[in-house]
């Protein structure tokens, strides 16, 4: 276990607190028993994101920001620290995970089954991301024969079905096309001012005006940049 | 639709995935029986006539069943692991894959057992039947137990290949006698019973049932863990 200090960057406590991450450390253990070294990767790393607010991570290839992302989601376990989130999260993998074989439909389905949705909810939040993002033509297709852009539509989509209280995107916009990642930030403002709490994280982010907040995660630690 | 379905629904739309668990069976019952009477002796086993086909059914079964465990355990972990977390949990997303594996499992057993009854029939029918099966389903539990801990295509398709090899090389008929690691022991000794006109007492039926048990709550488990939510 290692034990990492405090971030330098506060983590405020309010009723409208979506997500709060307190001093996370986490670290890969590497090479054969006889040879084990460990290499910390985030050293007490701390960040908020309040409802309405669009906030982003950004940090050098390497520095731990899809681990950070992945601990706060919950697909990785922390070796120390603490990270306070909403039961109704959505989140949006760098990679997408999906399944090839099954339609964008049955993917649709799964997930509002998932999030507990009823079947009329979950049908009109679809047709909506449908809508919204373009892609409902490919509704019968399966995830084999899409494009990588539609792909992260979907992937996008997913997370966004259940109209959660998080949003966590890592790196969502990779392989959109123009026109696409200009409706991606439209969709990303739309639901900030509707009280969304959004965390994207990139490792460039030429969108800094749109944000509320943008944390740079720097030797394991997040500080606001 | 169920999650179930729809998992089963996803391993059919590969053809190549149906073909294989119908053609590997059948084609190793109709060509090798004769070869693994000669083998089983050069080994000192004693495998011979009708129970060296019966055995092939249980083993290209197997074989096929662990393989397929073994890619359903690896090729869905990530997006297993995103339903779970996404309300589903690791414990339903494990049970319906390994519903869905059962299925595919079933097709390989029933493969198998139908080109046994096509080449020589057998005495005790359902007993043989039972025994192809429960081959199918232990190696479907070994495929998603190596899953678990292997990811790369490659290591775990040679790792399940090592475990059936040692398995059938040390398993009754093969081996003078059937070693302990044999996985598959109890379910070639009633195979072997049921071909040579023989009931298989009821310590045999109760064991073979432990294993599969055993087998199919281990690759839950494992499913379950990998599905888990972490933090």
């Amino acid at each position: 276990m290692t034990e990492g200090a405090p971030s330098a960057a506060p983590v405020l406590r309010s009723s409208r607190q979506v997500l709060g991450v307190l001093s996370v450390t986490k670290a890969f253990r590497r090479g054969p028993p006889w040879r084990r070294r460990t290499v910390p990767v985030l050293r007490g790393a701390s960040l908020h994101v309040d409802a309405g607010e669009l906030v982003g991570l950004v940090g050098e290839n390497g520095s731990g920001k899809s681990t950070l992302m992945q601990i706060i989601v919950g697909l990785m376990g922390r070796d120390g620290g603490t990270v306070d989130r909403p039961p109704r999260l959505g989140y949006c993998p760098q990679l997408p995970l999906l399944w090839d074989k099954l339609t964008v439909a049955e993917h649709f389905e799964l997930f509002a089954q998932a999030y507990g949705l009823d079947p009329a909810a979950a049908r009109a939040s679809r047709d909506a991301l449908l809508e919204e993002l373009r892609f409902g033509k490919y509704l019968g297709y399966r995830v084999e024969a899409l494009s990588g852009g539609t792909r992260q539509k979907l992937n996008l989509a997913l997370a966004l079905l259940h109209q959660p209280q998080l949003l966590l995107l890592d790196e969502p916009y990779s392989g959109f096309d123009w026109e696409t990642y200009l409706r991606f930030w439209e969709m990303a403002e739309q639901r900030r001012r509707d009280g969304m709490g959004i965390l994207i994280v990139s490792h460039m982010l030429s969108e800094r005006e749109r944000l509320t907040r943008v944390y740079e995660l720097r030797q394991g630690r997040c500080e606001i940049g | 639709m169920t999650r179930t379905a729809t998992f089963a629904r996803e391993q059919l739309r590969t053809p190549f995935t149906l073909v294989l668990l119908v053609a590997v069976p059948a084609f190793f019952v109709a060509a090798t029986a004769g070869v693994l009477s000669d083998f089983a002796r050069a080994l000192g086993g004693g495998l011979a006539g009708d129970a060296a086909a019966a055995l092939a059914a249980g083993w290209s079964a197997a074989f096929v069943s662990g393989t397929l465990g073994f890619f359903q355990a690896t090729s869905s972990r990530g997006a297993d692991r995103r339903l779970a977390l996404a309300g589903a949990g690791a414990g339903r997303v494990a049970a319906a894959r390994i519903t869905a594996s059962l299925a595919l499992a079933v097709v390989a057993a029933g493969a198998g057992f139908v080109a046994l009854l096509i080449r020589q029939g057998v005495v005790h029918p359902w007993h043989a039947g039972a025994a192809v099966l429960a081959f199918a389903l232990i190696y479907l539990a070994v495929g998603i137990l190596i899953g678990a801990v292997i990811s790369g295509p490659l290591e775990g398709s040679l790792a399940v290949a090592f475990v059936f090899l040692l398995d059938v090389f040390s398993g009754p008929g093969m081996a003078p006698h059937a070693a302990f690691y044999s996985v598959s022991r109890k379910a070639a000794d009633v195979l072997i019973s049921a071909a040579t006109g023989q009931s298989s007492p009821a310590s045999d039926w109760f064991a073979l049932g432990a294993v599969v048990a055993v087998a199919l709550s281990s690759s839950f488990a494992a499913f379950a863990y990998s599905a888990r939510s972490r933090g």
